[in-house]
């Protein structure tokens, strides 16, 4: 049976891991939208997109906790199509994730994306490449860096976040109970040499997160002359 | 012979670009017009990079777009390729692999990358980074690169524009060799009249959106001489001669060159580049370097001396400030432009019909490419 930290530490890192992953898929053309769109309402999406950035995360956890609940249509509809309640499950801590780390994913991009333009799209197309193909083979290239950086900063944000998750999650062991509330856990029974083992291997964790995306974004030493 | 029939308008908050030509796509179409006369709009069109058309496009029986029927080819299925005017090439990608980008994607490929290394030079470059490369060598690879996507129609918008003048003249060379090579009709956009008089067959001339001229690379350009002084005084151009002659003798053995005009010649100076006999070769002389004489010219150092008659003299009728004409004069049979005051026109009392005498030097008979 592992420790129920272990345990924590098990789900933290598969909710962050989830949770980047949908962030990535879902935030990579939000961003584009975003860097491409000319519309006075870009202005409404990008304030909703950083909302999180300024929120309290117990505000955005409190109204999870209501729209998750089965007496309301998106609860509702979840228990339908699942035959399982939203609130309190490992999925109601994904998808908070999701909308609480949102602009630290898209923010990234959008401006990686801006900073792009469309001149080389517009070479791409020249040559015969489609949309999706000029996607993989100009695009994602050229803002390798920034989908790195997005991706770490969605997920070591994730890995420290606490409000949301236990407005809407608990503090259910091996279900949604994660490293932050492990952490709270002990504190508050007083268990401080246990709260400092946690504390730390986050702090260096995210330390070597952090410090590694910074060497990626190191600008590379070019290589090769022009004969 | 492939024809692009063009037949749309594009409204911009402060621009608007309307046309309807069409377009018969032999050898090299140049498009000539200054800073924002449309020429880069209209090859954006056609490559399909502008989306607020309103009318057709149609390519050798290929309908590109056409607004009516809500017809609308995507820019990456359209066969054509545009080669921009700041290379664009993919700074991720060495020399090679932006090359092979484009050959990948052909779908009926033909062409070897190895053969259009050598025709456009890069030979020696293929390995290395883009963003080491000089300006000329950019523009050599994007346009290596247009040329492996093997488009039915080759764009160039304003190629040389960041080049010195022995890269232009390499470039211009490299356009024409790929041109005859791969008989690939080419618009080429420029606001030089220079560079498109050396390498255009056909040119369509634009300005502030509008079709002003369209035919004949000489004729137009002759028809530029009497159209700049009514386009908008920031648009005028030199007023000038284009010729296209063959050369009777490389070298007269006093360095100079002579090109047969009928019954009469023309010296220039002998070229370093190797030419042959009865090649024709492409010059022009300007209108300002051009004088006129009553009587035969006798012991002077002006090489250049024909005979010929006044068919027209022309007066700006849109500004009298310039106290100046222009005197068509007709020498075996080709117009040549001469610019003179009004002052030396009634001193000499010129008419039309009158015989004189039109004389200039060897060094005023200028070419681009040799």
């Amino acid at each position: 049976m592992p420790s129920p930290d272990f345990l924590a530490l098990i789900v933290t890192l598969k909710m962050a891991a989830l949770t980047t992953l949908i962030l990535l898929l879902i935030g990579t053309p939000l961003a584009w939208y975003l860097a491409k769109m000319t519309s006075r309402f870009k202005v409404i999406i990008e304030a909703i997109v950083a909302l999180p950035l300024v929120l309290p995360p117990t505000v955005l956890g409190f109204y999870l906790l209501i729209a998750f609940s089965p007496q309301h249509l998106p609860g509702q509809l979840w228990q339908q199509a699942t035959g399982q309640q939203l609130a309190f499950s490992f999925s109601a801590i994904v998808i908070g994730s999701v909308l609480y780390s949102l602009p630290f994913v898209v923010q990234p991009l959008q401006k990686a994306f801006e900073q792009l333009g469309d001149s080389l799209l517009e070479a791409g197309a020249m040559l015969g490449a489609g949309p999706i193909d000029r996607f993989f083979t100009i695009v994602l290239p050229l803002t390798k860096a920034s989908f790195i950086t997005a991706a770490s900063l969605g997920f070591a944000h994730t890995v420290g976040e606490f409000g949301v998750i236990l407005m809407i999650g608990g503090n259910i062991p091996g279900e949604t109970r994660v490293l932050s509330i492990a952490l709270f856990d002990h504190v508050e029974a007083f268990d401080y040499a246990r709260a400092h083992v946690l504390a730390i291997s986050l702090l260096i964790g995210s330390m070597i997160l952090l410090a590694s995306v910074y060497l990626l974004n190191l600008p590379r030493q070019k290589s090769g002359r022009a004969s | 012979m492939p024809t692009l029939k063009l037949d749309f308008n594009l409204s911009y908050k402060v621009f608007d670009f309307s046309i309807n030509q069409t377009l018969d796509l032999t050898g090299i179409t140049g498009i000539f017009g200054h800073s924002g006369s449309g020429k880069s709009t209209l090859l954006r069109a056609i490559a399909g990079l502008e989306k607020n058309i309103s009318g057709s496009i149609i390519f050798d029986n290929d309908t590109l777009i056409n607004t009516t029927q809500k017809t609308f080819k995507k820019a990456e299925q359209r066969h054509i390729s545009l080669a921009f005017q700041n290379s664009r090439l993919f700074p991720h990608l060495n020399v090679l692999d932006n090359l092979k980008y484009a050959a990948k994607r052909c779908t009926n490929s033909q062409l070897n990358i190895n053969e259009i290394l050598t025709l456009t030079e890069l030979d020696n470059l293929t390995g290395a980074n883009v963003g080491e490369l000089s300006s000329g060598q950019k523009q050599r690879v994007a346009l290596a690169r247009a040329l492996l996507s093997e488009p039915k129609l080759l764009l160039l918008d304003e190629p040389l524009s960041a080049l010195d003048q022995t890269s232009k003249t390499k470039l211009l060379r490299l356009i024409i060799k790929v041109q005859q090579q791969l008989n690939l009709p080419i618009l080429y956009v420029s606001h030089s009249l220079d560079e498109l008089q050396q390498v255009c067959d056909n040119m369509l001339i634009l300005s502030e959106g509008k079709v002003i001229d369209y035919g004949n690379i000489h004729h137009t350009i002759h028809q530029l001489n009497f159209l700049s002084a009514s386009l908008p005084s920031e648009q005028l151009i030199h007023q000038q001669t284009s010729l296209s002659l063959p050369i009777s003798n490389t070298d007269n053995g006093k360095g100079l060159m002579v090109l047969t005009l009928a019954e009469q010649e023309i010296l220039l100076p002998r070229s370093s580049e190797e030419l042959s006999i009865d090649q024709h070769l492409r010059c022009f002389i300007l209108a300002s370097d051009i004088s006129i004489c009553l009587s035969e010219p006798q012991n002077s150092t002006i090489v250049n001396q024909l005979s010929g008659t006044i068919s027209t003299i022309e007066s700006s009728e849109f500004d009298d400030s310039t106290h100046s004409v222009l005197v068509t004069v007709i020498c075996s049979g080709q117009a040549f432009y001469v610019h003179i005051s009004t002052y030396s026109q009634q001193k000499l009392a010129l008419y039309i019909n009158q015989h004189v005498y039109l004389q200039f030097k060897a060094g005023a008979v200028r070419t681009f490419l040799y």
